[in-house]
């Protein structure tokens, strides 16, 4: 009974995220009409039902959904679609959900179908869930400062060519710009807190290993693009386009290390 | 039958049109030398820089020459002409249907000089107000405009006839919003007193938080700054104003840049690299274009604009077509209606005389033979009669009201009734002008039910 309600719950999530993702889409080629004003909602309803489904699916699994990657993502990508259900009023910046969406669909499935649960390893310790959260909630926030950024050079790009045509298909780039800033702003400190809390506790965990430098080392790397791109911005205006390559490129390291902690896994 | 009587930006010059305009204050007196005419039952004055027309319904088809005469002789005393003839030159003239097409084209725009513009809707819901208000508006003349009201929101719903910006300044602020999202914490810097720059900066103002006016000459800034609720800062002072400035609209007469490239690229570093949109709507142009490819600088010329204005006027026109498909369906809908109204007397009429004629019939039974009945039962038998009369009608009436509405000869099956039944000569279809005045639909849709069921 579990278990079904655990794939009801899957399947009901997967399907308001790929609704969503195709209206977006389809919104920002200009296609979307009457139905565009669906995709923030469908997105807004995905949200309890992959919270319930992570809920349902470590209950059956008999996983702290806080203990392994899979959940790891699977949480991380359901904060990131919370985030822009709460922000994207306050932003203006509904087509973000063109780039959060989709991945947030990747992410559900690739924690479902993409290595084994059961065969990663478990996490333990007293900072393990200060380590986990704030990362997760890092993770989310950082993937609205990439969609922001992308949707910014999008939009930056088609009014430097003078495109008029589509540039009403995007929010404006002010606002783009800004959003990207805040989420980086409120994501930075809960990434400093998870590079900080595995550092300590990561010891316990792994014993070394190149993989293991590895990935620290991406970590780091990340951490110090974040943070020099808010450094520069604040001290030397590093705006618009510098700032959102930077946090494209910060993001995509962040993504290689969740990626290198799922394939270790699989 | 409805009339039409006026002149436009397509007939006449606007020396003509301004002779004849009328504003606010002077539209009550208009209204009234319309209502002193006999040769018109109901009139309504409609005045816009683009348009005069005097909207009126005449006594039947008959009365139809003597209404236009009317009219003219009325449009010439109000434009000073001394006569009727001297304005013929330039008016143009609808009548029955094709004014009530006229009217409902009128009203969604689509005879206006900016195809889609959203004014003219409202210069008509005024032009009805104060025509209602004066007592020359009501029945057929005011269920027409209250349609043509119905007929403009859905042309604008349905349609995209106004969607984009078809003007200079309408472009300025639209990129503006692309830009910064919400005006409401930005400042405008307008460069020079330019007509265009000024007409943009208007608009760009209604939505901002501040409007800064700067021009060589200090007094003509100051004086325009005062019009416009701004603040009139000297020309020396134009490199620091680009620091604060987010939205800056250039319109001087100068034959250089006042804008160079070097002084962005200072006021950049200066304002930390915040968006800075330029307009420059001088020709020659004042903003030097190679700030366009400075980070976070967006230069656009009158070229980007007008060729966005052209792109919108084409979108528009695109339209028109199912925008006259919608104003061809509501005429014949509501000629259909029209019809209809015209056999309404009759029914009328047929229903009174034969209710009358059961229910004395029934008196007669009750005060003889059935004078027993309690007061029940007196009250079940009218109820009775009441329903008979109503069955027996029902077939005739929906008959000659669908004939009515099919346009066939309903007149002519309505005097057969009226001759069978031995009714009384039929109302006219057109109530008077004595009869209270409507008001406009609040949400501009209209009944087309026929007066009667």
């Amino acid at each position: 009974m579990t278990l079904q309600l655990a794939n009801w719950l899957f399947a009901g999530t997967a399907v308001a995220y790929l609704f969503a993702s195709v209206i977006f889409v389809a919104e920002l080629l200009g296609r979307a009409g009457s139905w565009a004003k669906w995709a923030p909602r469908l997105v807004a309803i995905g949200v309890p039902l992959h919270a319930a489904h992570i809920a349902v699916w470590s209950m059956v699994l008999h996983v702290c959904p806080v203990e392994g990657i899979h959940f790891a993502l699977s949480v991380a990508s359901m904060f990131a679609c919370l985030v822009y259900v709460l922000a994207r009023r306050r932003f203006q910046i509904d087509p973000v959900g063109a780039f959060v969406a989709p991945q947030a669909l990747a992410f559900l499935l690739a924690s479902r179908f993409v290595g084994q649960v059961a065969d990663e390893p478990r996490l333990r310790g007293a900072l393990l869930p200060f380590h986990v959260i704030s990362n997760l909630l890092g993770i989310a926030l950082f993937t609205l400062a990439f969609a922001a950024a992308v949707a910014y050079l999008l939009q930056e790009r088609r009014l430097k060519l003078k495109t008029f045509s589509r540039v009403g298909l995007l929010p404006a780039v002010d606002s783009l710009d800004r959003a990207e800033h805040r989420f980086l702003v409120a994501g930075f400190p809960l990434l400093t807190i998870g590079i900080l809390t595995g550092q300590i506790w990561a010891r316990e965990v792994e014993a070394g290993g190149v993989g293991v430098m590895a990935r620290a080392g991406l970590s780091y790397l990340s951490w110090a693009l974040f943070g020099g791109v808010l450094l520069l911005r604040a001290a030397a205006g590093w705006r618009g386009r510098r700032a959102a390559f930077g946090t494209i490129l910060g993001f995509g390291l962040t993504m290689v290390v969740l990626l290198a902690y799922l394939v270790r896994s699989a | 039958m409805i009339l039409v009587v006026g002149l436009s930006h397509r007939t006449a010059p606007v020396q003509i049109r301004e002779r004849l305009a009328a504003g606010a204050e002077a539209l009550p007196a208009v209204l009234a030398r319309l209502a002193s005419r006999e040769e018109l039952a109901e009139a309504m004055f409609l005045s816009t820089c683009n348009r005069v027309e005097v909207i009126a319904l005449a006594h039947g088809e008959a009365g139809i020459d003597e209404a236009r005469r009317a009219i003219c002789e009325e449009l010439a005393a109000h434009g000073g002409a001394t006569s009727g003839e001297e304005l013929v030159p330039y008016l143009y003239e609808k009548r029955g249907d094709e004014a009530v097409r006229h009217i409902f084209r009128v009203a969604a725009s689509l005879d206006s000089m900016v195809l889609g513009e959203p004014q003219i809707l409202g210069q008509v819901k005024d032009a009805y107000e104060a025509a209602a208000g004066a007592g020359t508006l009501s029945g057929l003349l005011a269920r027409c405009m209250s349609r043509a009201f119905a007929v403009a929101k859905r042309v604008r719903t349905e349609t995209a006839i106004g969607a984009g910006s078809v003007s200079i300044s309408s472009v300025a602020v639209d990129l503006a919003r692309r830009i910064f999202g919400d005006l409401a914490d930005r400042t405008v810097l307008l460069l020079g007193a330019g007509e265009m720059a000024e007409a943009a900066a208007r608009s760009l103002v209604k939505g901002a938080r501040a409007l800064r006016i700067c021009n060589r000459n200090f007094d003509r800034a100051a004086a325009l700054a005062s019009e416009l609720h701004a603040a009139a800062v000297p020309w020396d002072d134009l490199g620091e104003e680009l620091t604060s400035a987010d939205v800056v609209v250039a319109s001087t007469a100068s034959s250089t840049y006042v804008v160079t490239r070097d002084l962005v690229k200072r006021a950049m570093k200066a304002r930390k690299g915040r968006t800075l949109l330029l307009v420059d709507i001088g020709v020659p142009r004042n903003i030097d274009p190679a700030a366009h490819g400075i980070d976070n600088v967006y230069v656009f010329n009158v070229d980007d604009l007008e060729q966005e204005v052209a792109r919108g006027m084409q979108a528009r026109q695109a339209q028109v077509t199912a925008a006259e498909a919608i104003v061809a369906e509501e005429l014949a809908q509501f000629l259909s209606w029209r019809r209809a109204l015209e056999v309404a007397p009759t029914l009328v009429a047929m229903r009174t005389k034969t209710r009358a004629l059961f229910l004395a019939e029934l008196e007669r039974s009750l005060g003889g033979r059935l004078r027993h009945l309690t007061e029940g039962d007196r009250l079940a038998l009218t109820q009775m009669l009441d329903s008979a009369v109503n069955k027996l009608l029902h077939t005739p009436t929906t008959k000659l009201k669908a004939r009515a509405a099919e346009g066939d000869d309903a007149g002519e099956l309505a005097a057969a009734v009226r001759f069978l039944f031995d009714l009384q000569e039929a109302v006219t279809a057109e109530p008077s002008r004595t009869a209270t005045p409507t008001r406009p639909p609040a949400s501009a849709s209209a009944d087309d039910e026929p007066l009667i069921n």
